[in-house]
Parts: structure tokens; C-alpha cells; sequence
């Protein structure tokens, strides 16, 4: 695909290269550390460069720590690391897969320049020096003719996103996208105006009693959860599993419930409906810690079970008994708020009944404990400036459209929209960062629109993925076994990401592409650190860690900052809020209520969505070892409901939906809802340089309607209607 | 014929005169084919040891691989002699195969109508029957001797395939391995059934205790020759005498010019 | 044969959830070629009629059998059962990779790795437990569904929970003389006549596990008619130099009259 090879630059002659630049954009000294010399001087790799380098994963958000077996400069192995509460040593499939994410023949490892149309593949290598260079001077020049909330910025949320964030706000543009909107965002709202926290901890070691509410967490893997899960089915724990589908979880569940999708709510009012009515509730934790249950009461009261039965096709008599014996649980029951709950416009109550059920059963400090502190350990950071001002609206209608929804979180999908209507205002550029749009918003072709509209495109990624593919530069980000990132604590732990092997290539680490670009950009305060060490050195000076010492144990345990006194909440009322004035003085239900939500005509599907234990989202489809030993990603649709429209397993079929069609295979299966079909999400990829995951399967967000939740801004994924036919 | 007819004397002269039956090449050929077979047999023999088959005992498996250290080691062994007797072998077959080789199989190897009779009438007589038919004569390599040739070709060509198959292992799918292991063990133990006879033959029974001796020295006694293999016998005769012819010719012709070159003078 | 150690794997199929992360480590501990796996997880598929549904996982590889039907067909004595460890091996130096083994395994876990011309399958990862480490499968198993340790101490994971199952059981194969005697004891799985095999990694159901060794027309035919004929011919060249032998010594040296 490249069409002309220039002079690839070797990391040696970058040193005279960035001394002799031409360029006005002059490039400091930048010298990354050589792994190995580094890993030999803290001890962790002997005189031939093997032995074992701690570092975290990232092939899922959960971050597991991980041990990198290194053999003579090369790594061979990923264990779990023992000692961190992600992982408990174990790594799942896709930490297993790791180190062929890293050494994917597919990597880009060269700085690339468009040459041929958008989305033809065609690119030819550059050196880092001329893709910045004309990175930084179109992201001027659209920051001159139209504004700095011209240019988009857009990163899936990750350790190095303090620096994207200085890029963004230094750049001067308010218009930031992450992938929250499309997973968690009534979840996190949900908590945010219950607790005043993103989330809270939850604890699984008295745990006796679990209602989960999707959270197929056998499948959707966060390792240590998932471990706590399985510990506490195998201890006697009582599971309730709510879904449309008979999942991995579901055959582990003590009871599932096929739920009608869309009606969780249902279930849940009228679950609160019981246990209020019958008193069954923790009186004095309602009393003492929180506001709001005199009118929980009277709008669950015409919530019964005969009710919600109709609604969820489940009978009246499991749900009071289900009621029954969460409550019984008491302190040692749990709800689970989910995770990925951007399924209905219904989603934000649905997440605020089940932070009510909680509230019911009191088991604030047994099951449910306040979020690890972020601001823990005492890190330092280099000195910056503060933001510029910025006067510009954000494109995603925050906070103007979605009041609610926090600033570092915002609402994809609307940014998107926005663009494509051009109003308040057009955009013209879009950085993007460790994300693929092209496949995770809804409705593929209207992004793909969006693209057009962009008079220039720059990806930063690992592999070529869909959106790297449409885009005018791409620029090669070192895997995360190639790299630091920023230190995170993880409760009163700091756990440190560093490189295993060298970057192959010219594969540099985002803090390094962020200050190239930042200091071409003129923001060179914000990046006030020499290089990927530096960084480190700052933000552990002030805790008196030697960096050396992080290097080796991978994990240090600082002194925990956070509270002692565990039932204070950061809510205005300073208590569980169960309801909440603020959602009142915007004129949204402040208790939850019953929201009917869309439901597909006679001969139409829900089309679920889900995840799976070989993958993560829209990223690792390529990576060699999963996909040995991926299922083949077909629809999945009930025996009868096949049957009716003559189809068989394997069967090629044309799934339709109001915005746009896809070919896929066929499994029939008695695990779905006669009135629901399945699809897997993450395949379909346009990339032609993704050679092992291009052909395979077909993308759900060619098919996804963009429905947005006005409160909490989540994308209704659930709520696209399909039909299905024999294609 | 027999040699009741001849005179003493003259068996006596017969019995000291020696022929030259092995050449050099030969007889390093055979004594190398000899300690290779030794080598390799024993090495291969304990190889085999699938408890199915049954075929090699326990303990000498054992003695084997001790003396080697490991499987892989004795496997090692067996066929870097493999291959050094392929080598040497096939060397020896093809360099000068136009010049040496060929004459030696036309002569020694191929089978004519004395040899059928011969293969019909020697056999009841070492058992002590037919004693009063006569045998007819043989070439250098009787017909029982070109027989076992026969065998010996087919299967060390047998084995020099099938040992390589074997060890070039990446090369070959498994189905070819499969077959390659009992045709090899069958060419060899056919060989080694043959050696029981080849090896008394020639080295125990008395009758050819010359041909055993003429391994060694590459010579045979005319009077062997004559009453074993009359035909090879009577062809250096009649070289001999072609010989002596010649050379009596050319003393005449040179001592012819000599007089007459002193006539002149 | 008594061993000094009898490892074993045991395996909790309540707990295996089917997420493969065993199978991607094993693949990467042992490179294992892309076109191969040295361990499966059987699924056995939704069960029952809706909504009353189940599934169970099954997890398999090499049953380092107590009596195993592979070594007892390996011509170059390649695989082995460790007098030491009581694992069944592949000493793949000596392999040539002809495959009988491969037929002979009831429970289809051994593979040829064309690339190397051997057969190649799960070790135990052996390598492992000699710096003290777990297999690659059971260190990262996320269900906490793999156990493996000595039954031969006691107080090893395996034997703990051995004696604390509530139900134990084993795809052995007992057939025609055969008894593998496997060392893999599940937990909690229910009776079966055996599990579904997976050709290309559990997309399509080939046989019913354990199955019937195979034995390969050449193997066969090598010990059925290659020896006895081969024995045959050498008996009868053997005895009939051996009458001319004991002949000749009767009668004593019979040398040229004179």
C-alpha cells in the first residue's frame, strides 16, 4: 500500500536529523531510553537481556498487571501479576494474545501519508519529522481560518489521556470525544447523581445474593471480577442473570430471567415495588444515609409485579420471590449497575432503580464500597499553564443539549451528528487516538460522512484499523509492551506501564507524539518533560519512589488517602441520593419512572449487541491467536423464529435496519429470545490491511440507529429494529 | 567335470596356482558393506521398540541406549553410519559404473539355463540326494550366490530409500514415514534371513573354506575354481593363454626385426 | 508403573467458562503452530428446552494416561511415560513423525507439526514445572476450573480437592483389552458416553472422545504379516543352515581327498 518508499529513519539518525531540521517547528533532543538498558539497570533483565518486566495490559480497559517473560530482547509470555487486584495472576485470552498484538505482521510501524482518495488504502512512509510537521500545520491552519473548536479530538480513554486532554484544551478546542457515550454513560451519570462518584467498589467476598442486569461478566471479561464471580457461584452465592440471551453467565446464573429487552426497568421497579411494600428494606440505612425514599415510595406504588410482568414476560410470582430473597440477603446482597449499559433511552432509570434497590438492602460498606481513590499516592505532574479560554460550544451538545453529562466524558455519537449537519458550526479536522469511530458509532455510513466533511484526518494507532484507513495521516503509536504511559494509582497502589521490548520500528509512545506535535502546535508548556522517564521522575518526585524501584516490582503501595469514614457521599444532599433535585430542576424525573421503551414491529428483531471473551470491542480482531480460536461471529436467531422465515444454521442472511444492510451468516441457536437476533460486534472491518480480521464477518454499526438518552447522553444500542431475510 | 580324471600332479599344480577372483575394490567394498551391516543392525535392532511389534527385547533396547545416552542420540548414531554407507557404496557403485560395474553384473549377476539346473540340483545334493547327477558348471558367482544378489540389490535400495525418509522428517508427510518403517525393517531382516545362508556358506561350510580366505586375499586356487566355478575357470584359461599367445607373438615380431635390422647391417 | 510423581489435572467444569484464555497461553508458552491446538475447551453446546437451558464446558488435552495406547505403538521409543513425573512425552529428536501414535491416541490430542516432521502435544508444560511453575493452562485459567499437582503428595491442590468433590469422574476408555486409565479427573461433570471432538477449534463436531485407537494398515500390516513372514524366512534359513552345520560337524572336517 505504501506507494513510494522514502529513507526510513533509523532511531540513530534521528538524533542528527532532529538537530538538523529544517523545519520551523524545531524538534527538541528527544531521545527515547533504550528498554533493555533501562531494564538492566533496575535489575528486572540479566546480561542477555531476558527475564521478567512488569507492566499492565491493555488489550481491554481493565488493565490487569501483567509479568513479560523476556528472552534475549524479545518477549515470549504474559503471566498475570500476582500482586495486582486486576489480574490475581491470571491474564485472560486477549492478555494472553498480547504479545501478537505487538508483533502483528500488520503493525504500522511507519509514519504514513495518504496518496491515493480517503479509503483507498493507499499511503506512502514518511519520516516522523514530515508527518508531524504536516500534522501540525494543517491542525494550524484550520485553527487560524476557522477556529480551534474546528479541529475534533477524539481518544478512547486511556492512561496517557492527561496529556491528550493538554493537547485538546492547549489546542483551544472544546470538542472532545471518548467512547463512553457508546458504553457506560447512564451508568456513570446514574452514580454520579446517586453517590457523587463515577462508581462505586463493589466487593464480592460476603457476597450472597447477585442480581445482574446484563454484565455478562464470563464474557465481558474484567478479570478479577470475573474471578470474584465464579469464587462466589462456587461458594453457594445465589445468581439472578437478566438477558435477552442465554449467555456464557447465564448457564453459570442460579436463575435467568429472559428478559423482554427493554423492560430491565420494569423488573426493577418492581422489585423496589415489593420490597417497599413489604417492608422489607434496611430502615436504618434508608434513614440514616439517604433522601428521597418517601418518594420512591409513592412512584414505585402502581410499579406491582402483575404490572411489570406483562412488560418483561416474566411472571408476577418469580419477581415478588426474587424481591423476596434479595432482601432476605440484606447487607450481603448486591445489584449490579452494569457496565455497558447503553442499551435504551430507558438505560438512565433503569441505572437509578438499581442504585434505589442497593439503597433498599443497605449494604453500603459490605458489598458496595466507595471507588478506589484516583487522586491516591500523592503523584506529582510536570507544570503547565492553564487551558486557554474556550468560548466555543461543544459540538456534542454538552453541556447546552445533555446538561448532565460530564465534560471529560461527553456524547460521541452527538459530536458526530453534529458534524455531519454542520451545525452549531462545521468541523474541519479530527484527531484521533487509540479508537476506531469508524466501527464503534452507530451507523457507519453517517460517520463515514462525517469523515468526508473533514478537510484533514490524523489517526494515531498501532495497526491500520477502519479508521486509520480513511484518514490522511497515520501515525505509528508503540504497543502498549513497547511503552510508558502515565502512572494511575489503582486504590493505594501505583502500578507502572513500561516497555518489555524496544519499539519496533519508528512505533513511538503517545507521550512522545503528544509533545512532537504539542510543541509544533506551540503548546510546548504542556509537555514540559524530556522525555517518557521524565515524565515518571515528576510525578513520583513528590512520593520519594525511585523509579528503579518501580521498574522491578512493577507495583508499589503507598499510604491510602481516602476517608476513613466511608458513609459520606460527594451528592449535594451529601447522602444517597435516591432523589435527586438536581435531575427535578431540569425538568427530568428526579425517582425513576417507567419509560416504555421502542419495541420492533411483527416480523422485526431487537438486534443485540454483546461482547465475547476472545475480544475487545474493534481492536483485536486481527491479532493472530484470537482469531484461532474465535467462534466464526454469525446473527444468532431463535429456532422458531428461523424456522418461520425458512432458514437454516449457516444459512447467509441479509440483516436490514433503518439506515443499512449487512450479509452474515446464520446461527441458529435456542439461546436468544424468539424476538431477538445477535450479532457480535467488532467485525465487518473495512481495512484491507487488517489481513487476518478484513473479510470476516460483518459490522453492527452499519446497522446501529443513533438513538441518544437526553440525560445521560449513552447511545440506545439495543434499540435498532431489524428484519431478516435470506440473502 | 569331475576330478576324479585328473592326475595327481597335476591337481597338485592346479592346487598351488592361485587366480585372481576379488579385485581390491571388492574386497574393501564387501568388508566395509560387513561392518556397517554389524554397526547398523545392532543400532537398528534396538531402535525398533514399539511394545505392539515386540519385536526387539527389553534389555538390549536398554544397553543401547545407555551406551548412547538418549533415544535421540542412538537414532543419531544409526543413521550418520546410514549415511556414510550409502555414501561409500553408492561411490563405489557409480564411479567407473560404465567400466567396473557394469561387465561385473552382466557376468556375475545375471542368470543362465546352467544356472536354473544348477539351482534344481545342488540343493537335494547338500542333502545328500541326486549324488549321482552331475552339476553343471558355474560361472564366478553360482546361481545361488547370483540369487542372493538379486536380493541384496533390491533391498539395500529398499533401505537406502526408506532410511532417509526417516530422517528427513520435515520434508515427507507422515503417511510416507508410516510405510517407509516396515519396508525398511523388512529389507533388512530379508538380507539378514540370506546372511545365515551367505555367511555359512561362505565361511563355515568346508567346501568353499577357499572362497572364505579369497575375501581376504582376492585369490582362489585354480583347482577351486575349476571344480566350483568351471566356467570362470575356463575363461582365465583361455585369457591366459590368449595372454601367453600375445606376448609369444610379440617376442617373435621384436626378436623378427632384431635380425632382420642386423641382417641389413 | 508406579512413578515418583503422579501428576494429574483436575478440572471443575462449574467453574470453566469457556473464555480460552488456556488455550491462547498454551498456544503461546509452546509456540504452537497457527494451524494447531495442543488443548480444547469442548463445549457442550445450549441443552434443554427454553428457558429451562444449560451448557457445560469441558476442558481437554492429553490425558497423560496411566496406560497409554500412543506408547504402545512408537517405533523409535520417542513417546514415553516419565518414570519421574508420571507425564506422557514426546522426545521429538527421536521422533520421526510417522503418526502412529497419533491414530493410537483415543482422545485425538496429538498433532504432526508438518513444519518439523514430529508429533507434537500437550507436555504438561513441563518446562514450567521444572523452574516451579503452574502449566501455562492452569496459571492463567480465570475460573480457577484447572487444577494440576502430584496426586502422589497428599496435600496437593489436586488431591485436595479430590477429596472434597462431590462428584469425580473420568473419559476413560476401556475397551478390547485397552484401559487408558486418563489422568485428568473432572468435577462436576455429569455422566457422559464422552465428548464431541473439535476439528477446527469447536466450530464443527467430528468424533465422540474417547474413541477407538486406530491403527494404521501399515502398522498392522508390519505386525501382522511383515513379521511372521520375515520370522518365517529367517527361521527357515536359520534351520536349514543350521542342519548343514550340524551335518558338517558329524561328520567332521571333510577336507579335499587326497
Amino acid at each position: 500500500m505504501p506507494k513510494t518508499e522514502l529513507s526510513r529513519l533509523s532511531r540513530r539518525n534521528f538524533l542528527k536529523l532532529g538537530a538538523a531540521a529544517a523545519s520551523a517547528f524545531a524538534v527538541g533532543q528527544f531521545i527515547p531510553p533504550p528498554v533493555a538498558r533501562a531494564a538492566r539497570q533496575s535489575g528486572a533483565l540479566d546480561e542477555n537481556g531476558s527475564g521478567y518486566i512488569s507492566t499492565m495490559c491493555e488489550m481491554c480497559v481493565w488493565r490487569c498487571g501483567v509479568r513479560a517473560k523476556v528472552v534475549e530482547g524479545k518477549v515470549v509470555k504474559l503471566e498475570g501479576n500476582p500482586e495486582h487486584s486486576h489480574s490475581h495472576g491470571k491474564l485472560c485470552a486477549r492478555g494472553q494474545a498480547g504479545l501478537m498484538n505487538t508483533y502483528d505482521p500488520d503493525r504500522v510501524l511507519t509514519p504514513l501519508i495518504r496518496v491515493g482518495k480517503r479509503g483507498e488504502g493507499k499511503f506512502r512512509k514518511a519520516t516522523w519529522s514530515e508527518a508531524l510537521d504536516e500534522v501540525a500545520e494543517a491542525m494550524l491552519k484550520i485553527k487560524n481560518t476557522y477556529g480551534p473548536e474546528a479541529m475534533v479530538f477524539s481518544s478512547t480513554h486511556n492512561l496517557s489521556q492527561p496529556l491528550f486532554e493538554n493537547l485538546l484544551y492547549g489546542f483551544g478546542s472544546p470538542n472532545y470525544g471518548t467512547q463512553r457515550s457508546l458504553c457506560f454513560n447512564a451508568m456513570i451519570v446514574s452514580n454520579l447523581i446517586t453517590y457523587g462518584m463515577e462508581e462505586p467498589a463493589r466487593d464480592y467476598s460476603q457476597l450472597q445474593y447477585l442480581i445482574l442486569t446484563g454484565r455478562n461478566l464470563t464474557e465481558a471479561i474484567s478479570t478479577s471480577e470475573t474471578i470474584d464471580l465464579v469464587d462466589s457461584i462456587a461458594r453457594g452465592a445465589k445468581v439472578v442473570y437478566i438477558d435477552p440471551r442465554f449467555t456464557k453467565t447465564a448457564s453459570k446464573a442460579s436463575e435467568w430471567l429472559p428478559v423482554r429487552p427493554g423492560t430491565d426497568l420494569a423488573f426493577h421497579l418492581a422489585m423496589i415495588n415489593v420490597i417497599i411494600s413489604e417492608k422489607l428494606y434496611n430502615t436504618s440505612f434508608i434513614d440514616q444515609y439517604t433522601i428521597g425514599f418517601e418518594q420512591v415510595s409513592s412512584a414505585v406504588l402502581s410499579y406491582t409485579p402483575e404490572w411489570a410482568a406483562t412488560l418483561t414476560g416474566i411472571e408476577a410470582d418469580v419477581i415478588r420471590r426474587i424481591a423476596r430473597e434479595f432482601a432476605a440477603a440484606g447487607r450481603y446482597a448486591l445489584a449490579h449497575n452494569g457496565w455497558r449499559t447503553s442499551n435504551f433511552i430507558n438505560s438512565f432509570p433503569t441505572e437509578r432503580a438499581i442504585t434505589i434497590l442497593n439503597a433498599l438492602v443497605g449494604n453500603w460498606g459490605m458489598t458496595m464500597f466507595p471507588a478506589a481513590g484516583e487522586g491516591g499516592g500523592g503523584l506529582g505532574s510536570p507544570p503547565q499553564p492553564p487551558y486557554p479560554r474556550i468560548s466555543a460550544q461543544r459540538l456534542d451538545g454538552v453541556p447546552w443539549m445533555y446538561p448532565f453529562v460530564p465534560l471529560k466524558i461527553g456524547v460521541f455519537q452527538q459530536m458526530r451528528d453534529s458534524i455531519v449537519e454542520g451545525k452549531p458550526y462545521e468541523a474541519h479536522g479530527w484527531f484521533i487516538s487509540r479508537q476506531n469511530p469508524v466501527l464503534s458509532l452507530p451507523d457507519r455510513q453517517k460517520t463515514l460522512k462525517a469523515f468526508n466533511k473533514m478537510d484533514f484526518i490524523v489517526t494515531m494507532d498501532i495497526l491500520m484499523n477502519d479508521t486509520g484507513w480513511f484518514s490522511d495521516v497515520v501515525l505509528p503509536e508503540a504497543s502498549y509492551l513497547e511503552r510508558y504511559d502515565p502512572l494511575v494509582p489503582l486504590g493505594n497502589q501505583i502500578f507502572i506501564r513500561q516497555p518489555v521490548i524496544e519499539p519496533q520500528g519508528e512505533a513511538k509512545s503517545a507521550l512522545w507524539v503528544y509533545k512532537e506535535l504539542g510543541t509544533r502546535l506551540g503548546l510546548a508548556d504542556f509537555f514540559q518533560y524530556k522525555d517518557e522517564e521524565d515524565y515518571i521522575y515528576q510525578q513520583l518526585a513528590p512520593t520519594g519512589i525511585s523509579l528503579d524501584e518501580l521498574r522491578l516490582q512493577g507495583g508499589v503501595t503507598v499510604p491510602s488517602s481516602g476517608d476513613s469514614n466511608i458513609f459520606k457521599w460527594s451528592t449535594p444532599s451529601g447522602k444517597v441520593e435516591l432523589y435527586s433535585a438536581t435531575l427535578q430542576e431540569d425538568n427530568f424525573d428526579p425517582v425513576p419512572a417507567w419509560l416504555d421503551p421502542p419495541q420492533p414491529k411483527a416480523g422485526e428483531f431487537y438486534l443485540l449487541t454483546g461482547k465475547v471473551g476472545q475480544h475487545t470491542q474493534f481492536g483485536t480482531q486481527n491479532n493472530q491467536l484470537l482469531h484461532k480460536y474465535q467462534d466464526v461471529p454469525r446473527l444468532w436467531m431463535a429456532e422458531e423464529a428461523a424456522q418461520n422465515l425458512g432458514l437454516k444454521d449457516w444459512d447467509m442472511v441479509e440483516v436490514t435496519s433503518p439506515v443499512g444492510s449487512v450479509t452474515v451468516a446464520l446461527e441458529v441457536t435456542s439461546a436468544i429470545r424468539s424476538d431477538c437476533v445477535y450479532l457480535t460486534p467488532g467485525f465487518g472491518h473495512l481495512s484491507m490491511a487488517l489481513r487476518t480480521a478484513y473479510g470476516v464477518g460483518a459490522s453492527d454499526s452499519q446497522l446501529h440507529v443513533t438513538y441518544t438518552d437526553p440525560i445521560s447522553g449513552g447511545q440506545a444500542l439495543s434499540q435498532t429494529f431489524v428484519s431478516v431475510k435470506k440473502a | 567335470m569331475s576330478h576324479k580324471n585328473i592326475p595327481l600332479p597335476e591337481r597338485q599344480r592346479l592346487r598351488q596356482k592361485m587366480l585372481k577372483k576379488h579385485n581390491l575394490a571388492n574386497i574393501l567394498t564387501h568388508w566395509f558393506n560387513v561392518a556397517s551391516w554389524l554397526l547398523l543392525l545392532t543400532t537398528g535392532i534396538a531402535i525398533i521398540s514399539s511394545p505392539r511389534l515386540g519385536i526387539t527385547p527389553i534389555w538390549w533396547q536398554e544397553m543401547f541406549r545407555n551406551l548412547f545416552g538418549s533415544d535421540a542420540n542412538l537414532i543419531r548414531f544409526h543413521y550418520t553410519i546410514g549415511f556414510i554407507w550409502i555414501f561409500v557404496i553408492l561411490f563405489n557403485v557409480l564411479v567407473g559404473f560404465r567400466k567396473y560395474f557394469v561387465p561385473f553384473a552382466a557376468h556375475r549377476m545375471l542368470l543362465d539355463k546352467d544356472d536354473i539346473k544348477w539351482m534344481l540340483t545342488k540343493p537335494p545334493q547338500m542333502l545328500g540326494f541326486m549324488k549321482d547327477k552331475e552339476l553343471p558348471p558355474q560361472d564366478a558367482y553360482n546361481a545361488g550366490q547370483k540369487i542372493y544378489s538379486y536380493f541384496v540389490v533390491v533391498c539395500t535400495i529398499g533401505i537406502m530409500i526408506t532410511g532417509p525418509l526417516m530422517v528427513f522428517k520435515s520434508l515427507f508427510p507422515p503417511i510416507i514415514k508410516q510405510i517407509a518403517q516396515p519396508i525398511h525393517f523388512i529389507c533388512v531382516f530379508v538380507i539378514v534371513a540370506w546372511l545365515f545362508i551367505h555367511v555359512y556358506m561362505g565361511a563355515i561350510f568346508p567346501e568353499e573354506k577357499e572362497a572364505f580366505f579369497s575375501m581376504f586375499s582376492g585369490k582362489v586356487s585354480a583347482w577351486y575354481a575349476r571344480a566350483h566355478h568351471e566356467k570362470w575357470y575356463n575363461q582365465m584359461l583361455k585369457e591366459e593363454m590368449e595372454w601367453e599367445d600375445k606376448v609369444e607373438k610379440e617376442v617373435l615380431e621384436s626378436t623378427q626385426i632384431k635380425e632382420e635390422s642386423s641382417a641389413l647391417h | 508403573m508406579p512413578t515418583k510423581n503422579h501428576y494429574a489435572f483436575v478440572i471443575d467444569v462449574t467453574r470453566c467458562i469457556d473464555c480460552r484464555a488456556c488455550l491462547v497461553a498454551c498456544s503461546v508458552e509452546n509456540s504452537v503452530p497457527m494451524d494447531h491446538t495442543r488443548i480444547w475447551v469442548h463445549d457442550q453446546q445450549v441443552q434443554g428446552e427454553w428457558p429451562t437451558l444449560s451448557r457445560v464446558f469441558v476442558p481437554y488435552n492429553c490425558m497423560h494416561c496411566d496406560h497409554p495406547p500412543c506408547t504402545e505403538v512408537c517405533v523409535s521409543g520417542a513417546t514415553y511415560k516419565d518414570s519421574t513425573t508420571g507425564l506422557v512425552l514426546v522426545d521429538q529428536e527421536a521422533c520421526i513423525g510417522c503418526g502412529y501414535c497419533v491414530e493410537a491416541c483415543p482422545y485425538g490430542v496429538r498433532y504432526i507439526d508438518q513444519k518439523r516432521g514430529v508429533v507434537d502435544k500437550c507436555n504438561a508444560c513441563v518446562q514450567r514445572l521444572e523452574v516451579g511453575l503452574q502449566p501455562a493452562c492452569v496459571a492463567t485459567c480465570v475460573g480457577k476450573a484447572r487444577m494440576f499437582g502430584d496426586l502422589n503428595d497428599p496435600n496437593s491442590e489436586v488431591s485436595v480437592a479430590l477429596q472434597n468433590a462431590k462428584s469425580v469422574t473420568r473419559l476413560d476408555y476401556e475397551k478390547n483389552g485397552t484401559d487408558t486409565d486418563p489422568n485428568i479427573y473432572y468435577l462436576n461433570l455429569a455422566e457422559t458416553e464422552g465428548i464431541l471432538s473439535s476439528d477446527t477449534f469447536g466450530q464443527v463436531a467430528q468424533t465422540t472422545l474417547p474413541r477407538d485407537p486406530h491403527y494404521t494398515i501399515s502398522e498392522e500390516g508390519w505386525k501382522k504379516v511383515a513379521i511372521p513372514l520375515v520370522a518365517v524366512a529367517m527361521g527357515a534359513t536359520f534351520l536349514a543352515q543350521a542342519v548343514f552345520f550340524t551335518k558338517q560337524l558329524l561328520e567332521g572336517e571333510k577336507d579335499f581327498e587326497d
